[in-house]
């Protein structure tokens, strides 16, 4: 394994970076509405310039209005889903965890859900009520999922599996006893939806997630040692307690914020953290910026897919996750096995 | 500029339309809908829920949904506002819209009865609530919904109709127009490259949030609600007023209206059937009282068995034999589908043991039933003809119900 070294880690966030611009830039590109690149070249140094008015109002509706937001908002979802996994596998010390696997989604969803129907007017109180939900779920299967004080991995991801069930059946029965028939736009948002663009402050939000972001970043080193072992992280000087609790509460936050914004979305959360490990190594000052910038690039492209495939047609992005995710996901877990 | 205040105008000539007399039920209704047309926009959107069910008992839970009854409020959760986007755009808009914001801003306390049009934008508040700004010709529409593309053919105006969504299937030219994607989900940009002059949106299929997206980004979207079939033939002459078919919907609604008016004489003094109508027969999937479809059975002459609050009960087969409904209503195609539909009914266990069955009496209503359009009234002529078939055979004799 190479050693770590600073260069290193910006070498490889401006080789990911880069991936991401080529995506943006394929994204802003593709779309029921044609459009030229020169077209959107001179849109975006125009609007740069201060000339936004000579603009047509077409092109500003259709790259200020939707596919940039659509875009930044999927960035922040890939994002915090990706760190928020990567923070659970470490914290849990198992490679399958993930938000959707474990039932966090879920709970976020039910969160979301509950404030809907008890306080929908309330501004910020979705996300919180998404965030109260994924923590108490995370926690729910934690406790579960350990035995003999010691946590087993396929009893907690029973536990999630399980959790995730019964909380999407708590869903559907809040959904067709509250609704009846009329639950089509929740369906459609509980597969995981960047179509309508999410109507929440773009700088509060992504200021939210790179803060949660950075919070298990500074845990990095210290996750490291405790993958190793907690009774030996413990004797390094490791305060496990404490980073436990960060990782904890920061990738709470993130899956609610990503179920806020788009709905549960799956895979993103296992799969970019296993691509980046097997790309960069399962250093986790490596790992966390790879995935954040992994898991942006997996939604931004998966949601062009969605939109594109069957178009004027939009799929869930969700779905579209699903479809790539999973096979890629037995194919990784066919290698490793051989 | 010119302001339209739509509920100012057609209260009143709704108040001034004669019409001959309608039974009991269907004059009440009336009462309660002159007078709920009479309150404040608002007020009238805050009494209802979004998609065709009139809000009476359930609580409405989703706020993306709810933004469609409560404009302003609702915005939260889902919809908190995007500042930043917002602002943005607003700052991009041409002069001409900001001019016409600034009097939308001024004028939209004063409510000036629709007169001759002239060049000017109008500024117009739609069935939910929502301020629209439409210029003053439109000759390009987008429809996102079945209904409102069904409409606008019957207003003559499908030349105009520049696309629809994939479920639009009449008429059957309707097929061939672009399509900006399904009702509930439908594609932004596919809208917008179509360049439309208004987009017709129906809160009993589109989302909320759809019609937000696009006033946010200038394109105007006119919503109607329609919960009630009196409610669509209002909305016919709403959308007629939108598109510039005045005419087409006054003639259009009279005609609809003299229909059901016959309608309602023919089944002057007949006792209502009572019906089981099965929205999805495995399960079992019914209808509550503040549907669309209950009101257009109680135009047919028919009346739900069932007594329950909720608007699409499923229901136990136990519970239907118990109650043993005079005749059991499908929707689909009537035709061969009926004698097929009883000989396979009496075929499975349960169902052959029901009195509708064994007798017979199974009616079919067209998937036009819950499609707020003009068809709709073919629909119900149709059915009242299965469930009082005497009624139609001879001229209406009083009190000749069974």
């Amino acid at each position: 394994m190479q050693p770590m070294t600073p260069r290193r880690i910006l070498g490889i966030c401006a080789l990911l970076g880069a991936v991401l611009f080529i995506a943006v830039v394929i994204s802003l590109r593709l779309g029921a509405y044609p459009m030229s690149f020169r077209a959107i070249i001179e849109s975006l140094y125009q609007n740069a310039t201060g000339r936004g008015d000579q603009i047509p109002t077409d092109y500003q509706m259709v790259i200020f209005g939707l596919r940039l937001p659509r875009i930044a908002f999927g960035i922040i979802v890939g994002a915090a889903l990706a760190v928020s996994g990567a923070g659970f596998q470490a914290l849990l010390r198992n490679p399958l965890a993930d938000p959707y696997v474990l039932g966090v989604s879920s709970g976020a969803a039910l969160g979301a859900i509950v404030s809907l129907i008890f306080a929908p007017h309330v501004p910020l109180a979705m996300q919180g009520a998404a965030f109260a939900g994924a923590g108490i779920t995370i926690l729910g299967v934690y406790f579960l999922g350990r035995r003999g004080g010691q946590i087993d991995s396929s009893t907690l991801l029973l536990a999630g599996i399980i959790s995730a069930s019964f909380l999407s059946a708590i869903i559907m029965f809040l959904m067709t006893t509250l609704s009846g028939r009329d639950l089509r736009g929740m369906a459609f948002w509980l597969m995981g939806d960047l179509a309508t663009p999410p109507q929440m402050p773009l700088g509060l939000l992504s200021f939210v997630t790179l803060a949660a972001i950075g919070a298990i970043y500074t845990t990095a080193s210290d996750l490291n040692l405790i993958l190793t072992g907690e009774q030996e992280a413990k004797h390094l000087g490791v305060n496990v307690a404490r980073v436990k609790l960060v990782v904890y509460i920061s990738a709470s936050l993130l899956t609610g914020l990503a179920v806020s914004v788009s709905g549960a979305i799956g895979y993103v959360g296992l799969l970019v953290p296993h691509v980046m490990r097997m790309l960069f190594g399962s250093d986790y000052r490596i790992l966390i910026p790879a995935s954040a910038l992994g898991g942006a690039i997996a939604i931004v492209a998966a949601d062009t897919l969605a939109r594109t495939v069957a178009s004027p047609t939009e799929l869930p992005v969700g779905a579209m996750t699903a479809i790539v995710g999973a096979p890629v996901f037995i194919y990784l877990l066919r290698r490793r096995v051989g | 500029m010119q302001v339209v205040h739509w509920d100012a105008s057609l209260d009143s000539s709704d108040a001034s339309r004669e019409g001959p007399p309608r039974d009991f039920i269907r004059d009440e209704q009336r009462h309660n809908f002159r007078r709920k047309r009479a309150t404040s926009n608002k007020r009238r959107a805050e009494s209802r829920e979004s998609g065709n069910l009139p809000r009476q008992q359930e609580p409405w839970p989703f706020a993306r949904k709810g933004a469609a009854s409560k404009p302003h409020l609702s915005r939260g959760a889902f919809l908190f506002e995007a500042n930043f986007l917002r602002y943005k755009m607003r700052a991009r808009k041409t002069i001409g819209r900001a001019l016409t914001i600034a009097a939308l801003a001024s004028a939209s306390l004063c409510a000036v009865p629709r007169t001759a049009a002239n060049d000017s934008p109008r500024v117009v508040v739609d069935e939910t609530g929502r301020r629209v700004t439409l210029p003053a010709e439109v000759h390009r529409i987008v429809s996102l919904a079945p209904n409102l593309t069904e409409t606008i053919y019957a207003l003559g105006a499908g030349a105009r109709l520049a696309g629809d969504s994939d479920y639009c299937d009449v008429p059957e030219e309707a097929k061939s127009k672009p399509h900006i994607g399904a009702p509930v989900n439908p594609n932004l940009e596919a809208i917008i490259a179509l360049k439309p002059d208004v987009v017709l949106a129906s809160a009993a299929i589109n989302w909320p949030a759809t019609a937000d997206a696009l006033l946010k980004l200038g394109v105007p979207v006119y919503t109607t609600e329609p919960h009630t079939v009196d409610d669509m033939l209002v909305g016919i002459t709403h959308i007629g007023a939108v598109i510039g078919a005045e005419a087409e919907a006054n003639s259009l609604t009279t005609s609809l209206r003299a229909r059901l008016d016959a309608l309602a004489q023919a089944l002057a003094g007949r006792a209502p059937r009572r019906v089981l109508f099965i929205v999805w027969d495995d399960p079992l999937i019914s209808i509550g009282p503040h549907t669309f479809i209950a009101d257009a059975l109680r135009l047919s002459g028919g009346v739900s068995v069932l007594d329950v609050e909720q608007s699409w009960p499923h229901v136990s087969l136990e519970h239907v034999v118990k109650l043993q409904p005079e005749f059991l209503v499908f929707t689909g195609d009537h035709g061969d589908g009926e004698t097929s539909k009883l000989e396979e009914l009496r075929e499975r266990k349960v169902w052959r043991e029901l009195d509708a069955v064994k007798a017979g009496r199974v009616a079919f209503i067209s998937g036009e039933v819950d499609r707020p359009a003009p068809k709709l009234i073919d629909a119900i002529e149709d059915l009242a003809k299965q469930l009082h078939p005497e009624a139609f055979a001879k001229p209406a004799e009083p009190g000749g119900a069974r």
